[in-house]
């Protein structure tokens, strides 16, 4: 879980020291119920594990994390025997952002090591550095790490250049990879048909929204929106209008207009999914025979149109020109400035926590909206058909081995059994509830009842992650293509957005057109063929 | 005449006595075999780089996997040159191996990594691409030539540049001020240098992201409150002077404590002959002050413009060169190209081609001031 994730959840069920103690003594006590007692040792190993340290006693430290890590054994024990890896030595890169990721990696690991006799050194990485980092090592042949943290979005550069090494089947039935959510079973984290990644992480968009701007007698007057077209008439009306809470101008959706190294690309996608991804299709961003960009088709320039008309309107803060992703989240949306917004876990996670919060109580979440027509590009017509298409932000992080190990079966084995434990499926349930840097992502850690029986607020926890899991699972999720220099092609299009925004170009479509040429631009440039081939390999045609 | 080669010849030995401690006899064998070492290692390390730039041209079958022989046979190469020194010129080369090692460590540092950029300016290399970087003639120059907003980075410069004029009148005042005879004057000598002291990170987040923060910023809400709707970053031009004004904010004091340092070294009498002369305050400073402090404003300023034309840290993280470029500085639009997007050999030739220019214009720039810095007689 999200540490803010954490901090929310804890803050909105407002328990004080007495109901958290009264908490987890009915779960001790749950857990001495003859129902559960008569349970296997599978499901008592869940329900011990999420009482540590307990909701509520405070952030897990590195014992704890230990003992997760030695109560999750049980998994490893069956595939290998102790002292079974003595003498290996892997290297593990990953990120150390808030303290987490490896950090927790290093505890969990900690009793690994100690059965099976492996010793891990460890790399780590700040978020701002891993890609530079990551790419570095890829173009001069330097890979010195034999496991990595790596999120989907780079497989095209890795596993595209068959850096990795494939998943063996024993590692397959570990970690039980059928529990995973719906969108990232195959093709993410498998290329030409072979299993790289483990996940540990699950990534997607959802909507957020004030619960104080809808409804009867609001200043909208009308219902939650769903689609598009309902949220860009709302935005338009709000103008002039007065925001309930602060009393300042009222808005309707935020928009980032500023570029974010990439990351803000995935908010025109959020419009664009809904008018571009074809249930028929999985295609969606490029054509797959040909790699030629569908982001100037009509279903993406109604999404930038739409973004320019709300421009034209009026409808966004002042200096939204200047507004980057995280501006629009947390400067403007928890701060009490607009409506509407699309956005990762944490920002219903920061709305009680972060100080600079306003909207903690009335703020509700829901999928990505959806749009009342949707673009076929095969036919080339728009259907009037509602359609749905959750942007799956970034797909999550991943565990990967690198294919440095396949020489030496030991290593490879001992770096496989590594991977498989931090992916775990008990440990990863723990790694949900309790702050790690990471969301649910298999359908196991949705039983809201181990939420529950774990001291949770299960109202909270089914309205908030269930439009997660609705998002995960959807049938028509939009994903993104796992190509080599993805962010790049994120990049540019930033770069000839803002310029359409700043009226540089004369409409939507001539801004779609610019983006559209530098995309084949930097194509050509990595080589056509070659990311043809990734690609299709991606989508799994 | 005579005498006077006499007298030089004698003073040559006696200065080389004074230096040296014995006396070489190098024979000529040993010289021959120092220049020997020299262009034998020479010639080993050059056709080592032939034979594996021709590997990984495909032109020979055979070859190293990495340049890391070549390396080490320039670190051969170089061992022997300074070797050379003392074998060809006995104790007089000895005072050479002071100096040798650290300049070729320099060199080494500065030529190579130079050559290799211009290699890689004239190469296709996406990071992301398979293959390298590849070759590509003059592809790189064309696309620069049709790059609008590589030119519009560099138009924005010139106006960058210029504004260093606004702020180096804003820093002769300050200086004049904190030069005369007023209340705190260390205090507020320290108060005026504390922006210098901050990074231009944190000034872009204390001040263009939280202060001029368009909601809750307090300059905002003080707009605000005087009836205006504040908008920082919003249009092109006020987008550019908000840049402007923080990197100024930033680099005054710099400018200031040159000046103020110029302004206390000045010659007291002659300011108080012109008073005595019956100069006003303004005559004096036209006529006095400013003439004799044009040596040390042409030095504050050249620095401040080099200084100026590395701004890129404010840009990025306040504006990412928006609203449409009108922010942009060549670094921060090179940072973009050669960061986010991986494009290392267009990213390259751009920073070598904006190196030139930076060359070229300070090379001017000093010439035409050149004559201002010399202090007038």
């Amino acid at each position: 879980m999200k540490v803010e994730l954490y901090n929310y959840i804890r803050n909105a069920q407002k328990l004080n020291r007495r109901q958290v103690l009264k908490g987890m003594t009915a779960a001790g006590a749950a857990a001495m119920m003859p129902k559960l007692a008569l349970g296997d040792a599978h499901s008592n190993v869940r329900a011990d594990i999420l009482k540590i340290p307990g909701v509520g006693a405070g952030s897990p430290t590195d014992s704890d994390w230990q003992k997760v890590g030695e109560m999750c054994l049980g998994a490893t024990k069956e595939n290998v025997s102790a002292g079974e890896f003595d003498g290996v030595e892997l290297t593990f890169m990953g990120l150390n952002n808030q303290n987490l990721h490896n950090f927790l990696f290093r505890g969990f690991l900690k009793p690994w090591e100690a059965y099976t006799g492996a010793k891990i050194n460890w790399i780590d990485l700040a978020q701002a550095d891993y890609n530079a980092r990551l790419q570095q090592s890829i173009a001069t042949g330097t890979v010195d790490f034999d496991i990595i943290e790596m999120g989907a979005p780079f497989e095209g550069d890795v596993l595209g250049k068959g850096m990795a090494s494939e998943m063996p089947d024993w590692v397959k039935e570990q970690i039980d990879m059928d529990d995973y959510v719906d969108y990232l079973k195959a093709p993410v984290g498998t290329w030409d048909g072979k299993t790289y990644r483990v996940s540990i992480d699950g990534d997607c968009h959802t909507f957020a929204y004030r619960t104080d701007y809808f409804g009867e007698g609001s200043v909208t007057g009308k219902e939650v929106p769903t689609t598009w077209q309902e949220i860009n008439q709302i935005s338009k009306d709000l103008v002039g209008k007065e925001d309930p809470l602060t009393g300042l101008p009222a808005h309707g959706y935020l928009d980032p207009l500023k570029g974010w190294g990439g990351f803000g690309f995935y908010f025109l996608e959020n419009r664009a999914s809904a008018y571009a991804k074809h249930p028929d299709s999985p295609a969606w961003l490029f054509e797959p025979d040909t790699m030629k960009p569908m982001v100037n088709n009509p279903a993406w320039v109604q999404a930038i149109q739409d973004v320019m008309d709300l421009i034209e309107a009026d409808a966004y803060p002042a200096d939204q020109i200047n507004a980057d992703p995280g501006t629009t989240a947390f400067s403007q949306f928890l701060a009490g400035s607009g409506s509407m917004l699309n956005w990762w876990g944490d920002v219903g996670s920061s709305a009680r926590t972060s100080d600079t919060s306003v909207v903690g109580d009335v703020v509700g979440f829901g999928i990505n909206p959806a749009s009342d027509r949707v673009y076929n590009a095969q036919s080339g017509e728009w259907e009037e058909t509602r359609n749905e298409a959750p942007n799956m932000a970034y797909i999550g992080w991943g565990v990967y081995v690198m294919a440095t190990v396949d020489s030496d079966e030991k290593k490879k084995k001992a770096a496989w059994s590594a991977a498989a434990h931090l992916g775990g499926k008990d440990l990863s349930l723990w790694a949900s509830a309790y702050p790690s840097g990471f969301q649910p992502y298999r359908n196991s850690h949705f039983q809201f009842e181990e939420w529950e029986e774990a001291g949770y607020d299960r109202a909270y926890i089914e309205d908030y992650l269930g439009s997660n899991a609705d998002s995960y699972n959807h049938p028509n999720a939009a994903i993104e293509p796992r190509i080599p220099g993805i962010f790049q092609y994120y990049s540019v299009a930033e770069d000839e957005l803002a310029k359409g925004y700043a009226g540089k170009y004369a409409s939507a479509q001539e801004t779609a057109d610019a983006i559209a040429a530098a995309w084949e631009k930097i194509t050509d440039q990595i080589g056509r063929d070659d990311q043809i081939a990734v690609y299709k390999a991606s989508l799994g045609l | 005449m005579l005498a006077e080669s006499a007298t030089h010849q004698t003073m040559m030995i006696e200065g080389d006595l004074l230096h040296t401690v014995t006396a070489d006899n190098i024979s000529d064998k040993r010289k021959r075999f120092g220049k020997l070492l020299v262009w034998g290692t020479a010639l080993f390390g050059l056709s080592l780089a032939l034979w594996q730039f021709a590997f990984e041209t495909g032109r020979v079958a055979n070859g190293f996997d990495n340049w890391r022989p070549v390396l080490y046979a320039y670190m051969l190469w170089a061992t022997a040159l300074c070797a050379a020194q003392v074998i060809v010129n006995g104790e007089k080369g000895k005072r050479t191996l002071f100096v040798l090692p650290a300049a070729l460590f320099v060199i080494s540092l500065v030529v190579f990594p130079l050559l290799f950029a211009l290699y890689i300016s004239f190469t296709d290399w996406n990071l992301a691409s398979p293959n390298g970087p590849q070759p590509n003639g003059l592809a790189n120059v064309r696309e620069m030539w049709n790059d609008e907003f590589y030119w519009n980075a560099l138009k924005n410069m010139v106006f960058y540049v210029l504004a260093v004029s606004v702020e180096y009148i804003i820093a002769f005042g300050l200086a004049l001020l904190l030069n005369s005879q007023i209340r705190a004057r260390k205090f507020f000598r320290v108060v005026f240098l504390l922006p210098l002291m901050l990074s231009p990170v944190a000034v872009s987040w204390m001040i263009g992201k939280s202060m001029l923060e368009v909601r809750f910023g307090p300059i905002s809400r003080l707009l605000r409150e005087i009836g205006i709707e504040p908008s920082f970053f919003g249009s092109a031009e006020v987008a550019r002077f908000m840049i402007m004004a923080m990197d100024a904010w930033t680099f005054i004091p710099f400018m200031m404590i040159m000046l103020l340092a110029g302004l206390q070294a000045l010659p007291q009498e002659v300011i108080e002959a012109s008073k005595v002369d019956g100069a006003t305050g303004w005559q004096s400073f036209k006529e006095v002050i400013f003439p004799l402090m044009l040596p040390v404003s042409v030095t504050a300023i050249v620095i401040r413009i080099i200084f100026k034309l590395k701004l890129a840290d404010i840009i990025i993280n306040v504006t990412s060169g928006g609203p449409g470029g009108a922010t942009d500085s060549v670094t921060s639009f090179i940072f973009r190209e050669y960061r986010d997007r991986s494009n290392v050999g267009y990213g390259t030739l751009l920073a070598i081609v904006y190196l030139i220019l930076i060359i070229i214009f300070v090379t001017v720039l000093l010439k035409v001031v050149s004559r201002w810095m010399e202090r007038p007689a």
